[in-house]
């Protein structure tokens, strides 16, 4: 990491109230094991055209980049990277089904359209007018640190450029029952499925409406034991916010890491309120980037009742399988 | 050919999505394409699949579309003379 790249905007629909952080005093807690997103009312947003033929994703992916822009004090964009697991599952899921029933005749264009893991970035292209660089990252659990370490790569490069980062992820009944199935959601004592929808602005212009500097990008792959040996972790950090989400399995990894890298630092949580799925991560760094932006760190937050003295520096620690790590060092 | 006509604007609406209409909002007789519905190319798409689906008709030529697609009547019409189920 050379430049100063900051976050300048950052905005988010998922199982929390949409495009506004009042997840910080008032959070909503589930006890069931998949909960949609809020969503909010999007003929209030869009032409009926789009909001007919756009899929739910698409629709929370092109509302939280426009209001990201919005926020923002430049409004011109020169890149789009979207982070995403599972791309458009929904119409993905419809689309194969017919494909199925239907012996591969009479498919519909627009679920084929909208079913494309890079509809995402595309569409908030035609829709900002941007012709840069457009980018699509999947990497399962981590896809989101992918694109945000491309587009911290981009950024070191030209000085004059604005990044879009997005990360987007849907879940539908039939794909959770599989992933439960398969050991990844729904797991005993684990929080709940959830979606996520985040558009970050990243810059190396700092505005009065920055919530934090990205100082460090890590993405590895190992065993945990492998990551402790191999990883330089930072010194002086305030707090850790974690992917812990309730499931032994899971948790085990991040307890292990943390306590063996940064003993006696606050580990902070945001599954237990935001979910988990693919790109829950994203929310991870956005709630670590608002914890930096206002100085403090809720208590539905705290892991291990270890309160932060300050708060300018959080590390975002996210592994996917015990064996894909991302290591993600916001400070003030 | 009343029945055929409100058959079709209900699927019409099914298959475009047009959650806000009802079949009553739909003039038989307005154009589909630009003003009237204000359908686009990828509508024409949906609607070359709706045909085949529900009433086994293959739209072969392109040139047809033009007529076949100006309204609900035309379509109705054509659905009536070229069905197979």
């Amino acid at each position: 990491m050379k430049a100063n790249i900051y976050i300048n905007a950052i905005k988010q629909i998922s199982a929390q109230n949409a495009l506004c952080e009042e997840w910080f005093e008032k959070p909503i807690y589930y006890s069931e094991n998949f909960v949609k997103s809020l969503d909010e009312d999007y003929r209030q947003y869009f032409s009926p055209n789009e909001v007919r033929r756009l899929g739910k994703m698409l629709k929370r992916a092109l509302l939280t980049a426009r209001k990201a822009l919005e926020s923002n004090e430049n409004k011109s964009l020169d890149a789009i990277i979207t982070g995403t697991g599972l791309g458009c599952l929904e119409n993905t899921e419809l689309f194969l089904d017919r494909m199925v029933r239907q012996g591969e005749q009479m498919l519909n264009p627009t679920q084929f359209m909208n079913s494309t893991h890079n509809t995402i970035s595309s569409l908030i292209a035609i829709d900002t007018g941007c012709k840069g660089y457009n980018s699509t990252h999947t990497h399962n659990g981590v896809s989101f640190e992918h694109a945000l370490f491309d587009a911290v790569m981009l950024l070191n490069k030209d000085n004059n450029t604005t990044a879009m980062v997005c990360g987007h992820d849907e879940m539908t009944p039939t794909y959770f029952n599989f992933l439960q199935k398969a050991g990844y959601l729904g797991q005993q004592g684990e929080t709940f499925a959830s979606e996520t929808a985040v558009a970050m602005l990243l810059s190396r212009q700092q505005t009065d409406y920055s919530f934090c500097k990205i100082e460090a990008i890590d993405i590895l792959y190992g065993q945990p034991s492998d990551i402790v040996n191999i990883y330089q972790p930072p010194t002086e950090i305030d707090a850790i916010m974690t992917g812990i989400n309730g499931f032994d399995k899971n948790d085990n990894i991040y307890t292990d890491v943390c306590g063996k890298l940064f003993a006696d630092t606050p580990i902070l949580q945001y599954k237990n309120i935001f979910g988990e799925n693919y790109t829950a991560s994203a929310l991870g760094i956005y709630v670590a980037a608002e914890c930096i932006k206002l100085g403090v760190v809720p208590l539905h937050l705290l892991y291990n009742k270890k309160r932060p003295k300050s708060i300018r520096k959080i590390l975002s620690y996210n592994h996917f399988g015990g064996k894909n790590h991302a290591f993600v060092l916001l400070s003030k | 050919m009343q029945d055929i006509i409100l058959e079709l604007k209900e699927n019409i609406i099914k298959a475009l999505n047009l959650e806000d209409m009802s079949p009553a909002d739909i003039d038989e007789n307005a154009p589909l394409f630009g003003d009237g519905l204000g359908l686009d190319s990828i509508d024409a798409l949906e609607l070359i699949v709706l045909m085949e689906k529900n009433y086994g008709i293959k739209l072969r030529s392109p040139n047809e579309g033009k007529e076949i697609f100006e309204s609900v009547v035309s379509m109705a019409e054509y659905i009536k003379a070229n069905r197979t189920k």
